[in-house]
């Protein structure tokens, strides 16, 4: 096909043909979406099950998620896999600060998201307390699968396929400005 | 001083010409790669040789005895397997031990067969992970995916048991929670029939490598005297020349009827520490396959009413029963004043609690003598005069794990 | 008499004489009440013996034990012997702010564990090199394991602004406070009456009482 095609044919008839046509964004956002590194952030029992995760079992890299970034700043998704103490609560904090833009979090297990069973003086209650959430994912530990669905409600909301309580969709995260 | 990495301080340089050495000092963790969790090391160095290090620990701190303080016996036991989340059954064993020993239980003859053989498979387990994530520190990447299945492997064998794969809390004071499940026997038999073989293509992957031999040979020598001046206990230990296992030395749930061998080492390096516990993981094996042989049919609880919830079916038609179970269920039991320690073997090192009770629903105070707070010292010893990377394979080595370490 | 038993009784006997130590038993295992001061000399006596093993260096606080009487402290040291096999302990008692010799110096496994009843008892022990908190954060005040350090415990949150508070909840479960549920800020579900949702607003603007 000629390039001149592109600018002379009908929409229609060029997706006839197989070319798609979308916005940047949304191809900036699925192009994100499958590519969410993770970084390495395993605090308590939850970190074994974020490792068992990558093996050959359930093997997370089928999402685009495989490589655990030990640097955050070249890491998008902070997986905080454990209970998180309130001396460990502000390392946390300059962790995510370090991460670049966008970035997300998941929450790994019940003690994160809520403190669990450690309902007590040296536990944080809830880590979005400390830094904002996107995933929830219940279990004590959960288990890897629970993790990879929680990866793939990730990528949902990152190609803004999500909604919130009253039903208004969320929108995709932009692709193109940078803060 | 610009070219310093943040947080990092100069102590002390030495200027000749244009060339100058630095004694610095700078910090490892606590989100580092190779630290096991949370972790944080001081170090100086002088150039790439480790003059001293200060472990930080307590970035994991949770509070766990004082939340056991306030909680009933039974549901301690729910606590104790998140503290070492790496070998849970071992934490498990020793608090219930402890607390049988305090109540002056009688532990029905299954019920310890079936906690030997699990704690054994939960020891390969928690092996297989050090194993793993050791090497992984090292940069070896692949043998993590392959003790990584084996792992869960056993984790398939215990959640069947249990019902979760992590943090068991299968073990009851006085007993077990049920009995094993159907088709327990014939699982285990098959990872007996496939494990051996598995492991010794492990061993083959490293221990005859050259590149692995001359990573580990010689690096992070820890002496006898310095295991001994520092409580190092466990595989480390025992890699050291301290010929010290609590199943053999004091026995307890019926392990002096087992046939096993305490693998030990001389050398006390890094490559000793790794093979003992690879040996280690076929002494395991062996107690889990008579443990299997030895298992018979039988009562898994005591059947005493104070201790041990009745059985389900005897709630239908008993009303004492259903006073025992209520009674069970909201206060507990309440054993009687004193106090007690029990030293158990978990795969990190002598494993003890020290329970004192006032008599109430509640234990009084709870200390877990944990072996990963005191092994942590012992890397400090062992990389002095190392380089930076040896430091790395000594804290794989020790394998401590920090919930076992901050408590 | 195995080489065991003789090993322990030489050393019991050795602190009874030599150091005015007092023998106990609790639960099979051995021990041994000294005086503060003579601590270092026991620890350093039975190391020669053959006591290899510094197990563990722990406290516990009597001060809510019912009928205690005599110091608020107790610091427990475990030793083991290794060849042949036996486990000795050592027992100081000590008062509020008391300071203990510390081990450190002449054994240096004390040092995390001085360390930590330091921090979650704040047991001082003089002469330790570097006596500073261990596990807690720098800026948490008090000793968490001491019986006056609360737990600490969240309220459980509910719908309503009513919530659930842990503590008297337990304390009604087992007994020791019969009758309360440690239900606060509202009337209990299914409960609709006038003196209901007055008892509640109450109890929310004073505060509860539990």
């Amino acid at each position: 096909m000629a390039v001149n095609d592109l600018f002379e044919k009908d929409f229609t008839e060029l997706e006839r043909d197989g070319i798609l046509f979308t916005t940047l964004g949304k191809l900036v956002a699925w192009g994100r979406s499958k590519s969410i590194y993770p970084v390495t952030f395993g605090l308590a029992c939850c970190a074994l099950e974020m490792m068992q995760s990558t093996n050959s079992r359930n093997d997370m890299a089928r999402m685009g998620s495989e490589v655990f970034r030990a640097s955050p700043r070249q890491a998008d998704v902070m997986i905080v896999a454990g209970r998180l103490s309130k001396k460990m609560a502000p390392i946390m904090r300059r962790v995510y600060e370090q991460m670049p833009e966008p970035k997300w979090v998941i929450s790994m297990g019940a003690c994160a998201s809520s403190g669990g069973m450690f309902n007590n003086y040296a536990i944080v209650q809830n880590v979005d307390s400390v830094v904002p959430v996107d995933v929830f994912v219940p279990g004590c530990p959960p288990r890897p699968e629970a993790l990879v669905y929680a990866v793939l409600q990730l990528q949902k909301k990152v190609m803004g396929e999500t909604f919130d309580a009253e039903g208004v969709e969320l929108p995709m995260v932009e692709g193109w400005t940078r803060s | 001083m610009s070219d310093l990495p943040h947080g990092a301080q100069v102590l002390h340089e030495e200027r000749s010409g244009d060339f100058s050495t630095k004694l610095m000092r700078i910090n490892v963790g606590p989100v580092h790669p190779a630290t096991h969790g949370v972790l944080r090391l001081v170090v100086d160095l002088d150039g790439e040789t480790v003059m001293g290090v200060a472990p930080r620990i307590g970035y994991l701190h949770t509070g766990f005895e004082k939340t056991m303080e306030n909680r009933t016996w039974q549901q301690v036991v729910t606590y104790t397997n998140r503290m070492d989340y790496a070998h849970a059954l071992g934490h498990d064993l020793a608090y219930v031990l402890a607390a049988e020993k305090l109540l002056d239980a009688r532990v029905p003859e299954r019920a310890q067969r079936i906690r030997v053989l699990l704690t054994e498979l939960n020891r390969i387990a928690s092996h297989l992970l050090g194993l793993g994530t050791g090497l992984l520190d090292m940069g070896a990447l692949t043998p993590f995916f392959y003790t990584m299945r084996e792992r869960d492997k056993i984790l398939d064998i215990l959640e069947m048991v249990s019902g979760v794969r992590m943090n068991y809390g299968y073990f009851r004071v006085g007993g077990l929670s049920r009995d094993l499940p159907e088709g327990f026997e014939e699982k285990v038999q098959a990872f007996i029939d496939e494990f051996p073989a598995r492991l010794e293509e492990y061993l083959a992957m490293f221990a005859d490598n050259p590149i692995w031999v001359n990573r580990v040979r010689g690096a992070g020598v820890v002496t006898r005297d310095t295991a001994l001046e520092v409580g190092l206990t466990g595989p480390s230990a025992r890699a050291s020349g301290v010929n010290y296992d609590v199943r053999k030395a004091a026995p307890y749930s019926g392990y002096e009827d087992y046939d096993f061998e305490v693998p030990m080492a001389e050398e006390g390096d890094a490559e000793q520490r790794f093979a003992v516990r690879a040996r280690e993981m076929e002494q395991s094996l062996r107690i889990v396959q008579q443990a299997l042989v030895r298992l018979e049919p039988g009562p898994i609880k005591d059947p005493d009413r104070r201790i041990s919830l009745p059985e389900r079916h005897e709630l239908e038609t008993s009303m004492e029963a259903v006073i025992f179970h209520f009674k069970l269920v909201t206060e507990g039991f309440h054993p009687p004043m004193g106090e007690v320690y029990v030293p158990t073997e978990s795969a990190r090192g002598e494993l003890g609690y020290y329970l004192v009770s006032d008599g109430g629903s509640m234990p009084y105070r709870v200390k877990v003598r944990t072996p990963s707070l005191v092994n942590v010292q012992a890397i400090e010893p062992a990389s002095i005069g190392g380089t930076f990377a040896d430091m790395v394979v000594n804290i794989a080595t020790m394998d401590p794990v920090m919930g076992d370490v901050d408590k | 008499m195995s080489a065991a038993e003789r090993l322990l009784h030489d050393a019991v006997t050795m602190l009874e004489a030599d150091l005015g130590g007092k023998q106990g038993e609790r639960h099979g295992d051995v021990h041994v009440t000294l005086d503060k001061e003579t601590v270092r000399e026991a620890v350093r006596r039975l190391r020669a013996a053959g006591f290899e093993l510094l197990a563990d260096v722990m406290a516990i606080d009597w001060s809510a034990y019912p009928g205690h009487e005599g110091e608020r402290f107790t610091v427990v040291y475990n030793l083991a012997s290794i060849d042949p096999v036996t486990r000795i302990f050592l027992r100081v008692n000590v008062e509020e702010d008391e300071e203990v010799p510390s081990i450190t110096p002449q054994w240096k496994a004390a040092g995390f564990m001085e360390r930590e009843v330091y921090d979650l008892f704040g047991i001082p022990f003089a002469g330790h090199p570097d006596l500073r908190k261990l596990v807690t954060p720098d800026d948490l005040e008090g000793h968490p394991l001491r019986k006056d350090f609360p737990l600490g415990e969240t309220p459980t949150l509910f719908n309503d602004g009513r919530f659930l508070d842990p503590a008297t909840f337990r304390a009604g479960m087992l007994g020791s406070d019969t009758g309360r549920t440690g239900w606060v800020g509202g009337a209990r579900k299914g409960v609709r009456s006038e003196q209901g949702r007055e008892a509640a607003e109450r109890e929310l603007t004073e505060g509860s009482d539990a």
